[in-house]
């Protein structure tokens, strides 16, 4: 991974860092001890995590009925939740595939953390499924493992199984992913602990690397790797989003049935991913020391990413109205009318303040390098792309095609609890993850270090 | 041709009837047995016979043992584990009466069907068929209990050997009964009174009929009810008689909606009500008057009538409605003999009225079936005040009361206890304790009428027998028995019973055995009826309006299917959502909107989407009420309120305690209306309701489709166009549009389900047949208001709006701006029922789609279509996605929530020992997390399957009944094979009326309703 140095092009890692300051940044957190604000959000959040478990027992023991879903609205805060944390795990893999493949530099230093970031948000999501069954003990039914119940057989239309696979497949390659540009640097931390000291975490680093030896051979393949990953990780970036919209898309009710779901829910996917790679990053690099590495460019670079998939979805959401208009069908006319002036306007309305409108403030180069700017906006994008789902799921549903069964829904704080407690158990592991992890390649980092150069330039 | 395999030479003889057998031929064992000397089986015959006894043996200890079971030591000879058996009986509490048939499991009843062998009289409405769990209520009482000495649990016999009052002393002693019908019941009487001439008996209605039965004894000679005869009515004009709903609780549906087929001379319906109730929302023209305008519509319409016969004319008012008045008097005319008049009124002197209308019009005889008058009412308000009267004076030694709960339903409280306290000793015959329980000396507990013999005359000419179908529960006694053991007579009832039918009904070569099996017996018995053809029109006007007033604000007491509150327990009945309203668990006070804005009454939806009501008192003199809550009505009249009888009760049991207010408290009189209410607003928070459907209105959507009668005549398909769609290959049919290779069905069945709206009433006897026969549970108040209403079956209820879509563009269209109304207020206007609107009913349950949208999104899937097309759904598949009931279009899919059995949070009849005893063994009760829907009651298709195939013929159309087809007595519902092209279902499809719900959404379902027609000729 040779580097080219441009010289219009601006320094991805800012200060004078040498290749050792580089490790010593990264090792820091892990091998330091942790702050009282990192206590206090670990605290915070395995509060929270607790706290969800026992809405998720509490359901279980009880039944559904604990939510606040009813005979025409069958799903609300369970799936809402599972596509927007699905949503927020598909940053990491464009940041990490995509990007790759782009071959864009400025991508290193957030690829790592937006990968745990994926992972961990994809862990949040896959417990929806689960657990919004109104039985979950039965719940393997829905593997195709062979069986004796008279053999029976999963069923392949149903867009739940496509689930199913789609999202085991992305969760099992972003792991590997991951993992495998986890290796150089964990052989980094295994180089730099003492043995005599502590010799425990210096066995597990040693196990977790895999005898890396950093030769040649070994970076060879290591970027042979990377590179056959990226090219399979990048289709399943399009596909799991594309496939989460079919458990709508493929549905009869007006509002889902729609042909434009794939594309504009990985859109959304995407441009909730980035905002909330943002949100992290910029809480991470104050608390981490990380502002040389990721810099106001890298923040910035993000933003544009936010508006232009902003836009889109915005551009999606305005075809959705038309296409109810020019459909000419009297039920999907109503479904989206309903959606912006019904008993749910508000929750359409927030989802378009947040995902089209605020957004657009990006467009001023002071917002978007502003950090704390930035900061907000990301925040209102997350709550914007809850919303959005909200709105798809509940406002369907809740007014369909016969008036008779027309409902409204609200949550109860069980649905609330367990949402609550899939943010704490995020923040728990991506907390843990802060603390062992290197959060940045920094292998991977180095080979952009333009210090070599700036330093006989002076 | 299917590739067929033989199984041996025989098999290619195609008449080898043998190898159709189902089962394989016994072995011989008993004539081996038999045969013990000699015994002459082979070898191979006893190794056979070892080999059989050890692997039965092996095999019956192998199997899982089943807990409380109880075998049957000797088989009783009458019942086969696993079959249905059947009885013919009668229903007759003194409030409904119905012949019914009782389907019965290994010796416990389970089901109430109307029997329609009887052919008259068998309508099973939501409340006879809810009895069924009155007879398995824990509440009821288990043994008799003497008050006065404060022993719970005396035997009968100690009740009789201390008889601790005196039937010859010269006081009375009085039998208080609710109305009952029967022969043998009154012979016994007679006896008692031959006896003891102190013995009195007095007939008590706790919603009176006394006016009308005063009046027809007057008119026709006759204390009894009169015997409409709708089937023959071409225009009938109703005024607030609710005689579809609970008017005379004899259901007159059936003839009713005979006259409602389009094709064949339909009758025309106008109705004058105050309230909307079930019939005004059938009728063809509703007109919205007070109460008290009752008098002045009838007078109007009698004048213009009498003056053309040239009668002498009665004193009237001038009302709203003249014009109509004169029209609809014009057109009664015409239809001569062939119209009904009626009108609910408890003045004896406007029934005399209308009765002469009736005569005018010479409808007696025609559409007014003199010759078999009902009997089925037999209350006397005036016999039961002097009663009363008679008690305070110290009159009464002993008063016997059986099934009267005076303390709910008489209004003043307070002299009733004063005068109980005057009677030597009181004892109460009763299914189980209740209000008036306290203020008595002895409670006998009585059979149920499943556990009672006994029988009825409903209708002269008509008998009826009832005969027990499980013995007592408990230690109780029927309420004959308990007179015959007064009258010291030692025979049992049955046995008296038995020989008084020889000897005074059945003609002596009927067999009293085939009249036990049939439930009816018919004799041509004449009545001897004087009809009065002078009435004396100067009293009439003068006492008609004696009692007149229309001050004020007028309130309005009616029944619903609760009735008089008798069956408040029963969960079945609570959950049953009232046709109108769509709300259960309570009653309230109904009231136009415009009432409501003027006295600053208020219904919201609240934010969970549920109704909540202001919550009122309502005065009138010393006569108070308090914490109703108001229900906002389309239709209702603006200057009354109503308010439905048969809720608050305090002593019923845990179902039906605390639900609603008691309006028994306003039956002054035993009068309905009242005039000069205050209405007063408590400034409570509101009362929270359980709605099972709030959007009033179809939102312009076709889903119930309607036409005019002219319309329809003009063009077959009127109101039910086929709906086709732009496709690249042009216009095609709905039908003709899909993705998906269709199923096969050319052989074998195809079950389908005709519902023909213009013969639904809505009276909702489907739906509580569909809850009983499919175990469905009740989920309660609370649950109902978070929408989780459980119901298979529902009865959609839509308003009309005053916003169409076609009303909305030609004022978008027209050339003044001003007129213009936006896409999103038209939506809200169309939200809004009209003020009178005209209401349509549609029953809906699964649509059992060929292109079933929730069979393709269920993952593991449990729910799957059937080779007879039915939708199946597979409970212990199930995960509970419950993706297929977001994806169901007709929304009828019904998840549990929670575990509706053995839960303390749903104490019903699931979570009782007792009351476990009525369910369905055919049907699965489910579990926690499993979705359910209906099945088209497919334990009914595979028993009659069966039962073809054991006798070696195909299946005939009818032999299949579904529940809710069973229960429906107008015929509204044809269920059958659409492959038999002999069927009356496949006819049914034929029709240029039939179409299928939301065809546009390509379902292709296996249920069709038929157009709704309304015959609005001169009056719309």
């Amino acid at each position: 991974m040779s580097h080219k140095e441009s010289h219009i092009r601006e320094p991805l890692i800012l200060g004078d860092k040498s290749y050792h300051d580089i490790t010593v940044d990264i090792a820091r957190p892990i091998e330091t001890k942790a702050n009282k604000w990192w206590w206090l959000l670990f605290g915070l959040s395995l509060t929270l995590f607790l706290w969800g478990i026992g809405c998720i027992l509490y359901t279980i023991g009880k039944g559904i009925g604990v939510w606040g879903l009813n005979k025409t609205v069958g799903w609300a805060w369970d799936i809402t939740n599972f596509v927007w944390w699905i949503g927020i795990g598909h940053a990491g893999t464009a940041i990490s595939a995509v990007l790759l493949l782009f071959r864009q530099k400025w991508r290193m230093a957030i690829n790592r953390s937006a990968e745990a970031m994926t992972i961990f948000a994809v862990f949040q999501a896959g417990l929806f499924p689960l657990i919004h069954m109104g039985r979950v003990w039965v719940g393997y039914f829905v593997f195709p493992i062979p069986n004796n119940f008279g053999s029976l057989w999963v069923n392949f239309n149903s867009p739940l199984l496509w689930d199913v696979f789609a999202i085991s497949t992305y969760l099992t390659v972003s792991i590997v992913f991951w993992y495998l540009g986890l290796i150089p640097d964990f052989a980094m931390l295994r180089d730099r602990i003492n043995k005599n000291v502590k010799p425990f975490t210096q066995k597990i680093y040693s196990l977790l690397s895999f005898g890396w030896s950093g030769g040649a051979k070994d970076w060879q393949r290591f970027e042979s790797v990377s590179l056959i990953l990226a090219g399979l990780a990048t289709p399943l970036v399009f596909s799991v989003h594309s496939i989460v919209s079919t458990d709508f898309a493929t549905a009869v009710l007006p509002g889902w049935h729609t042909t434009i779901f794939p594309p504009y829910f990985v859109l959304g996917a995407l441009f909730s991913g980035f905002a909330m790679v943002s949100t992290l990053l910029l809480v991470m690099r104050k608390v981490l020391n990380l502002e040389a590495y990721v810099t106001v460019k890298h923040i910035e670079y993000m933003n544009i990413i936010i508006i232009l998939t902003g836009s889109l979805v915005g551009v999606a959401y305005i075809t959705e109205l038309f296409m109810a208009w020019y459909s000419g069908v009297e039920f999907e006319q109503y479904a989206f009318l309903n959606r912006a002036t019904g008993p749910y306007w508000w929750s359409y309305a927030g989802m378009m303040t947040c995902n089209v409108i605020t957004p657009q403030i990006f467009w001023i180069k002071k917002i978007r390098t502003n950090l704390a700017a930035t900061f907000v906006i990301t925040i209102f994008v997350n709550i914007g792309m809850w919303f959005e789902r909200f709105v798809i799921i509940v406002t369907s549903l809740h007014r369909d095609f016969l008036p008779s069964s027309w409902t409204m829904y609200v949550p109860t704080f069980v649905e609330v609890g367990i949402f609550l407690g899939t943010v704490g158990f995020f923040f728990v592991l991506f907390l843990l993850y802060s603390r062992t992890f290197p959060v940045i390649a920094q292998a991977e980092l180095k080979s952009i270090l333009k210090s070599s150069g700036e330093k006989y330039k002076k | 041709m299917k590739k067929k395999y033989w199984k041996s030479i025989e098999q290619t003889k195609n008449n080898n009837l043998e190898l159709h057998k189902e089962f394989a031929d016994k072995i011989p064992i008993e004539k081996i047995i038999d045969n013990k000397n000699n015994f002459t089986a082979s070898r191979r015959d006893f190794l056979k016979l070892v080999g059989f006894s050890t692997v039965a043996a092996t095999i019956t200890s192998c199997e899982t043992p089943i807990t409380e079971s109880v075998p049957y030591l000797v088989k009783p000879e009458e019942i086969t584990p696993g079959n249905a058996n059947y009885y013919a009986t009668t229903f007759d509490d003194g409030y409904d009466f119905a012949s019914v048939l009782i389907k019965t499991r290994e010796g416990r009843p389970i089901k109430i069907d109307p029997n329609y062998e009887a052919r008259s009289l068998y309508d099973a409405n939501s409340r006879i068929q809810s009895s069924l769990l009155s007879l398995y209520d824990s509440y009821r009482l288990k043994s008799p209990v003497n008050q006065k000495s404060k022993e719970l649990n005396i035997s009968l016999e100690d009740y009789f050997r201390n008889l601790n009052f005196d039937l010859s002393s010269n006081k009375k002693t009085v039998f208080l009964t609710s109305s009952f019908t029967s022969p043998s019941l009154n012979n016994i009487i007679k006896d008692l009174k031959l006896k003891y001439p102190n013995f009195e008996i007095i007939f008590y209605d706790p919603i009176s009929y006394s006016g009308l039965l005063d009046s027809y004894d007057e008119m026709f000679g006759v204390r009894a009810l009169p015997n409409y005869r709708f089937e023959k009515a071409d225009f009938i004009i109703s005024i607030g008689a609710d005689f579809l709903g609970e008017w005379l609780n004899f259901d007159h549906s059936e003839g009713y909606a005979s006259k409602r087929d389009p094709d064949n001379k339909m009758s025309q319906h106008i109705h004058f009500e105050s309230n909307m109730s079930l019939s005004g929302s059938n009728a063809d023209k509703r007109y919205i008057i007070k109460p008290s305008e009752k008098v002045s519509v009838l007078t109007n319409l009698y004048n213009i009538i009498a003056k053309s016969f040239g009668e002498k004319q009665i004193n009237s008012q001038s009302c709203k409605y003249d014009a109509e008045i004169k029209l609809l008097a014009a057109k009664l005319i015409r239809s001569k003999g062939k119209s009904i008049v009626l009108i609910d009124s408890s003045d004896k002197n406007l029934q005399n009225l209308c009765f002469k209308l009736n005569m005018l019009l010479g409808n007696i005889n025609k559409t007014i079936n003199i010759a078999e008058p009902l009997f089925i009412k037999k209350g006397d308000d005036n016999k039961f005040n002097i009663l009363l009267n008679e008690m305070l004076e110290g009159k009464v030694e002993s008063l016997i009361i059986n099934d009267v709960n005076l303390f709910y339903n008489f209004y003043d409280q307070n002299k009733l206890k004063k005068s109980f306290k005057k009677v030597n000793v009181i004892t109460q015959l009763t299914l189980k304790e209740n209000e008036t329980s306290p203020f008595v000396n002895y409670i006998i507990p009585k059979n149920h009428f499943l556990e009672s013999w006994g029988d009825s005359n409903p209708k002269n000419g008509m008998y009826t027998l009832r005969q027990p179908v499980i013995n007592p529960l408990f230690d109780s006694i029927q309420v004959e028995d308990f007179l015959l053991k007064l009258l010291g007579n030692s025979k049992n009832y049955k046995d008296y019973l038995k020989s008084f039918w020889k000897k005074s009904i059945l003609q002596s070569t009927t067999n009293w055995n085939q009249v036990l099996h049939d439930g009816f017996y018919f004799s041509k018995q004449k009545l001897i009826i004087n009809i009065k053809n002078n009435l004396d029109i100067n009293y009439t006007s003068k006492n008609i309006w004696l009692n007149h007033s229309d001050g004020g604000l007028e309130l309005l007491l009616f029944a619903n299917h609760l009735g008089d509150g008798k069956m408040a327990n029963i969960p079945w009945l609570q959950e049953l959502p009232d046709p109108i309203n769509r709300t259960c668990w309570d009653n309230y006070l109904c009231i136009s909107k415009n009432l409501a804005d003027n006295l600053g009454l208020k219904n919201k939806i609240s934010a969970d989407g549920q109704l909540d009501g202001d919550i009122v008192t309502i005065k009138s003199g010393k006569l108070e009420l308090s914490n109703i809550p108001v229900f906002i009505q389309p239709g209702h009249s603006d200057d009354t309120v109503s308010l439905s009888f048969g809720y608050g009760r305090t002593k019923s049991g845990k179902s039906g305690d605390n639900v609603g207010v008691n309006a028994f408290i306003f039956y002054k009189n035993f009068i309905s209306e009242y005039s000069g209410i205050e209405i007063i607003k408590q400034e409570t928070s509101p009362h929270k309701f359980a709605s099972v459907q709030l959007a009033h209105t179809m939102m312009g959507r076709d889903i119930v489709k309607e036409a005019t009668l002219k319309e329809y005549k003009k063009d077959k398909f009127a109101g039910n166009h086929p709906e086709n769609l732009h496709t690249p290959e042009g216009m095609k049919h709905v039908e003709n549009i899909s993705l998906w290779k269709q199923h096969d069905y050319n052989d074998g069945h195809l079950w389908n389900l005709a519902i023909d709206l213009n013969k639904c009433t809505g009276c909702g006897a489907c739906v509580t047949a569909c809850h009983i026969e499919n175990n469905v549970p009740v989920v309660g108040k609370s649950e109902i208001r978070k929408h989780r209403d459980m119901h298979w079956l529902r009865i959609d209820r839509y308003y009309s709006s005053d916003m169409t879509m076609e009303k909305a563009e030609s004022l978008n269209e027209d050339d003044n701006p001003n007129n213009d109304i936006g896409l999103v207020k038209k939506y809200k206007l169309m939200e809004e029922p009209s003020q009178n609107p005209e209401v349509v009913f549609q029953p809906v349950m699964c649509q059992h789609c060929n292109n079933a949208p929730c069979e393709t999104v269920c993952p593991v899937a449990a729910t799957s279509h059937s080779k007879e097309g039915l939708n199946h759904m597979a409970y212990n598949r199930c995960v509970g996605t419950r993706y297929c009931a977001n994806n169901c279009p007709y929304k009828v899919r019904r998840f549990n929530w929670f575990n509706y059995k053995d839960n303390d949070d749903f104490d019903f009849n699931m979570n009782d020992d007792l009351g476990k005893l009525v369910l369905n063994p055919d049907v699965t009760v489910r579990a926690r997390g499993v979705m359910e829907k209906c099945s088209f009651c497919i334990q009914n298709i595979q028993k009659a399957k069966l039962d073809a195939k054991k006798e070696n013929r195909k299946v005939k159309d009818g032999d299949v009944k579904i529940a809710c087809e069973n229960a429906c007595t107008t015929g509204a519902m044809v269920f059958g094979d659409v492959n038999d092209k002999s069927s009356k279902v496949h006819k049914e499809k034929q029709h240029e009326r039939s179409y299928n719900l939301l065809a546009s959404v390509g379902t292709r379902p296996n249920v069709f309703y038929k157009t709704k027609i309304r015959n609005k000729k001169d009056v719309s």
